[in-house]
């Protein structure tokens, strides 16, 4: 996987999270009562302008009664302050057995739209909720409040949902920042301060790019170098099984008999193969918005190969090649270019020299001030 | 998962506000019934627009644009107008004006700071209304009110929540939802709303009004200053007739109407009079058709004191230690009742009061605009006003024996053929000098040859004065006319006589435990002054009076309010009345402590009686267990426990087990017992966190018992045993 969800996207928040701090905080009386004097981080109930209204007509007529001792003033200042308790409690009730979860479906691109889903859950038994709205954040995109449109009936589960689209590369920090209901008399405004975060590789922009003539590749059939073992129609042994392997490569027998999992390993064929080296120094990429078309262009570039069923490995820059095999590699290849980042220039004079070593290395390189041009063995490939 | 239940769309939503919103202005407007205050045009206006507009929403898109654009030059412009030409009223320009903005946003489209601008309009005029006439129309009113404004505020809310999870172009538009059917509002209502939240809403509402009421009373009592502004801003009249001017047959208007008039509290109930008289005001100068009071009397009166709370009165306390806490209604009079003097009259809320000592009269100097409450201690009651000893000192016996009793004789508006006409009528009454109360006893009974009593008298309007020409006739006659006949005859006689007006008599709820006093109990009477015993002597000429005195063996106290009980369904109402003013309105810091001293010595007595029958429990088996333990006794007491111990054992072990089985064989449909027993503690083993391969084993038993087929099940029993066992064990590694 390559999204990195860190808040726990699979547990549930809020008051029927069920997760034990909730049931301290709930349960214990004196947890309640701290709760209430010292709120926890984000949890703020502040008066809307009805409700400042109603505070300052309590205090006018509670002003009046004690003027003029008047019971009658005192009815309405009593029912006034029932009001405002009356509407806690049912705000109270509202929020309470309410629970919710973020939910964001990898793989995100940079200018593709992408569903951000909350799911709800209402574990009353009886009492629906009604009038939440929701905070969220994310990085590089403004605040955004998504509400709760309807009703959302006890035990049940609803979902709200928020299209984003992610405006560059990198880690994109989705939170939701708070939970607010207004309800039921729009007196209070209830923020519950939610620190459900979820983090998320935005992988870069798939870019429009030009291709050459690919006469002069080699093939590594020609007596060439052949590295990657398991791409190819012919078995050449079993191998214990490695993580990004296929599923449909898996030899059950062999399997079965050795009490582990055993792939198959098929020989090469006559096939071409790629290998990626990208190089990501300060030296070379001395404008920010060519680095970011390097990493688009080699991105798009592999997604293609890979796609083609052409791309052998890749690497980045010092680092060893890793053999792509699976999706899930070229997937890994693609979060290291949605965080990569101008490297200080390195001392070493051949780094990725295991990758240079390879046939078919496709590499990057400038081309003039915006432009970014790719070789395959020093031969102009494409350009973007 | 989708929701099961409908739920109502946004124009629903609207629909329901609109009219929730028609029926808070209905609510709220009707407050000016019983206000007092000149607004009929427009609570008419607002009676007819807030209906029609409920019913077809789609009228109001018919008002001119022109409307809008004018309504707020026009509201100013006609409330300035208003309030120059009742310059001395102001609240009730206010009143008016607030009704006027009501009517406006009952006829225009309503957002949500025009329904909550509604809101606050209904709820001025509500407390506005219920300060001005405490009248206990205010509590059901303001319950109502506020249940309607929680329930418009609720949808506002849900509306706007609905609106922001729609998008722009989703919104719906004001000619949308006029256009839908209110039956199908009401159907589509019936489908959607849960009847359990239905039922806890309401209870919920009802804990609402407990609550208030808990902090009505608990709310501290103290008072700034004192003196409401809101009564100063708006005038009143009377309704009934007590002025310082009464015409004949005043009196009988004011008892054709059977609306209490005043409700009266005793402290001790032994005080109570026979027959009492509530004295309101006196009247000394007759004139063709009426009676009224003279300059001189009225300038007497007329020595008020500012805002005053209380008045000392001269009567010595001695035995006379009742305390009468009076309710007078609005639009009594601004004259007190009074059963005669008093050592001291406190009123509730600071008043403009005065009291004229030589008449016992206490006067306010402006109607009450609501219910007045006072308090009386000391207060005389008997048949004679005035005496030596209450007079000693004060200096005003002089001044009324010498310089008021002419008054009392004047007979100058008689022409001096009526004059002598009564001269000889006295004499053929026949009575010895000097001596008032035998007059009295004579010209009444004198009077009753003639004259029935009825409230019907028809006075021909031929010249001449008319109460002597109903002396004259045959004709049946009411009170004032018996009282002034005889104030004619007792003047002539030479003996100072006055006219009285009040209460006689009234009915003792037996609900309430209060002396309740109808206008239809408004009576009048006269005084006839005893220059020998230097003292006001009641005489009721009216036939079925006793003329002087009390009742011949009239015992008063318990046997009165015995003779007078009420205990009929209006006392029943009445009493609601007189609840509402002894605990809500006349509520006060005393109250408070009373209410604590009262909460205080119930949960003290409570808790000694629990004390008491713990104590006795507790010697009881003391006494049970120290009593010799022979052999008999020994064995069937073992026997006892064993029998128990095992039935205990039997149902654990054997009886509750056969019994699930026995349901689980009677299931249908998924409620068996034991499926839903072991869906019970499988939600308890996913609360505790089982982590343990047999705390993991306990749960798969659990799963067969909740899913599995009935044939593969383990004894349910014991699965359950060990659940609770491992769960128990969970917790305490957690702990």
């Amino acid at each position: 996987m390559t999204t990195k969800l860190i808040a726990r996207d699979a547990v549930w928040h809020g008051s029927a999270s069920g997760s034990p701090d909730v049931r301290d905080r709930t349960h214990r009386w004196r947890a309640l009562l701290w709760s209430i004097l010292y709120p926890r981080q984000g949890q703020r109930i502040l008066p809307t302008v009805p409700g400042t209204l109603l505070i300052a007509v309590a205090l006018g007529i509670g002003m009046a009664a004690y003027n003029t001792s008047s019971n009658i003033l005192f009815i309405a200042l009593s029912l006034l302050l029932a009001c405002l308790v009356f509407s806690g409690v049912l705000s109270w009730l509202n929020l309470r057995g309410v629970a919710w979860r973020l939910r964001l479906v990898p793989p995100l691109r940079v200018g593709l739209e992408q569903l951000v889903s909350l799911e709800l859950r209402n574990g009353k038994r009886v009492l629906p909720t009604y009038g939440l709205w929701f905070d969220f954040t994310a990085t590089g995109v403004g605040p955004v409040r998504r509400a709760l449109g309807g009703r959302l009936d006890p035990q049940t589960e609803m979902r709200v949902e928020w299209t984003l689209r992610p405006a560059k590369r990198g880690l994109l920090v989705v939170q939701l920042v708070a939970v607010g209901s207004l309800f039921p008399f729009g007196f209070l405004r209830k923020l519950i301060g939610s620190e459900l975060r979820c983090e998320v590789i935005v992988w870069p922009a798939p870019v429009e790019y030009r291709r050459f003539s690919a006469d002069s590749w080699r093939r590594p059939g020609l007596g060439g170098q052949k590295t990657t073992a398991g791409q190819g129609g012919d078995l050449l042994a079993l191998r214990a099984y490695a993580q990004g392997d296929s599923h449909r490569l898996v030899h059950w027998k062999a399997s079965a008999r050795l009490r582990r999992l055993m792939v198959r390993q098929f020989a090469a064929e006559m096939q071409t193969g790629f290998s990626f080296w990208v190089t990501t120094s300060a030296d070379i990429w001395t404008r920010p918005e060519q680095f970011e078309l390097l990493c688009s262009f080699a991105a798009t570039l592999a997604e293609d190969y890979f796609r083609a069923g052409r791309l052998a490995a890749v690497a980045l820059d010092d680092e060893p090649s890793q053999p792509v095999r699976s999706v899930r590699d070229l997937e890994r290849f693609l979060d290291r270019l949605a965080l990569a980042a101008p490297r200080a220039p390195s001392s070493q004079s051949y780094p990725g020299g295991a990758a240079r070593r390879r046939l078919n290395l496709l590499t990057f390189a400038p081309d003039g001030a915006r432009g970014v041009l790719a070789y395959v063995d020093g031969i102009q490939t494409a350009a973007a | 998962m989708a929701s099961k239940r409908p739920q109502l769309s946004l124009p629903e939503l609207y629909q329901l506000k609109w009219l929730l919103g028609g029926m808070l202005a209905l609510i709220s407007a009707w407050t000016v019934l019983y206000m007092d205050v000149e607004a009929w045009l427009w609570l008419v206006l607002i009676s007819l627009a807030a209906p029609l507009v409920m019913a077809w929403p789609a009228l109001i898109l018919r008002v001119p644009r022109g409307v809008h654009r004018l309504a707020f030059p026009l509201l100013v412009g006609t409330f300035a107008i208003d309030l120059v030409l009742h310059v001395r009223e102001p609240l009730s320009s206010v009143i008016r004006l607030t009704l006027m903005l009501m009517l406006y946003r009952v006829i225009t489209p309503r957002r949500r700071r025009d329904d909550l601008q509604l809101i606050l309009l209904g709820l001025f005029l509500v407390v506005v209304g219920g300060v001005l006439s405490v009248s206990i129309l205010f509590a059901a009113q303001i319950v109502v009110f506020t249940a309607c404004a929680l329930g418009l505020l609720l949808v506002v809310t849900l509306v706007d929540a609905m609106e922001q999870g729609l998008p722009e172009e989703g919104r719906t538009t004001e000619a949308a939802w006029m256009q839908a059917g209110w039956g199908r509002l009401a159907r589509r209502m019936r489908e959607c709303v849960d009847w359990r939240v239905a039922v806890l809403g309401g209870l919920l509402f009802a804990g609402v009004v407990g609550l208030s009421a808990l902090l009505f009373m608990a709310i501290p009592r103290f008072e700034i200053s004192n003196g409401l502004f809101l009564d100063r801003m708006v005038s009143r009249k009377a309704k009934s007739g007590f002025s310082e001017t009464v015409q004949f047959g005043d009196v009988v208007d004011i008892q054709r109407d059977t609306n209490v008039a005043l409700s009266v509290d005793v402290s001790d109930r032994s005080q109570m009079p026979a027959l009492p008289y509530w004295r309101m005001l006196v009247l000394d100068e007759y004139s063709q058709g009426g009676f009224r009071m003279s300059a001189a009397l009225k300038s007497n009166l007329e020595a008020y004191r500012e805002q005053t709370a209380q008045i000392e009165g001269d009567v010595l306390l001695r035995a006379n230690r009742a305390v009468w806490t009076f309710y007078l209604e609005v639009g009594t009079s601004r004259f007190l009742p009074l059963l005669g003097g008093f050592n001291q009259l406190t009123f509730e809320s600071p008043q403009s009061a005065g009291l004229n000592h030589d008449l016992r009269i206490v006067s306010l100097r402006q109607m009450p605009a609501k219910m007045l409450a006072y308090r009386v201690e000391g207060m005389q009651f008997g048949p004679t006003l005035g005496s030596a000893d209450q007079m000693a000192g004060s200096g005003r016996q002089e001044a009324m024996g010498e310089g008021k009793v002419p008054d009392f004789l004047e007979l100058a508006t008689l022409t001096p053929a009526d004059q002598a006409q009564l001269a000889a009528w006295v004499r053929e009454i026949n009575a010895p000098a000097d001596n008032p109360a035998e007059f009295a006893r004579r010209a009444s009974a004198w009077l009753w040859r003639t004259h029935s009593y009825s409230l019907q008298s028809q006075l021909e309007s031929v010249p001449g004065d008319p109460l002597m020409r109903w002396i004259a006739s045959r004709q049946p006659g009411h009170c004032e006319l018996f009282a002034g006949s005889f104030l004619l005859l007792a003047r002539a006689a030479g003996y100072p006589t006055r006219v009285v007006l009040g209460f006689k008599g009234g009915s003792w709820n037996a609900h309430s435990e209060n002396l309740t006093i109808r206008n239809s109990d408004a009576h009048a009477w006269d005084e006839v002054f005893d220059r020998a015993a230097n003292l006001w002597v009641r005489v009721d000429p009216t036939p079925g009076s006793v003329a002087v005195g009390e009742p011949v063996n009239a015992a008063g106290g318990e046997a009165t309010l015995a003779r007078i009980r009420d205990d009929s369904w209006t006392a029943r109402f009445d009493s609601l009345r007189v609840f509402w003013y002894r605990r809500i309105v006349s509520f006060d810091q005393g109250s408070q402590i009373a209410l604590a001293h009262t909460t205080k010595k119930l949960v003290e007595r409570h808790l000694r009686e629990f004390k008491q029958a713990l104590r006795q429990r507790f010697e009881k088996v003391k006494h049970w267990l120290q009593s010799p333990w022979d052999v008999r006794r020994v064995s069937v007491w073992t026997a006892a426990a064993l029998a128990l111990g095992g039935c205990f054992c039997g149902w654990r072990f054997y009886g509750r087990g056969a019994w699930l089985r026995w349901r689980s064989g009677l299931a249908r449909n998924g409620l068996d017992p034991v499926r839903r027993e072991a869906g019970r503690w499988l939600r308890k083993t996913a609360e505790a966190g089982l982590k343990t391969p047999e705390e993991a084993a306990v749960r798969i038993d659990l799963e067969r018992l909740r899913y599995g087929p009935r044939q593969a099940w383990p004894e349910p029993l014991a699965v359950f045993r060990r659940a609770k066992k491992t769960i128990r064990q969970a917790r305490r590694r957690s702990a």
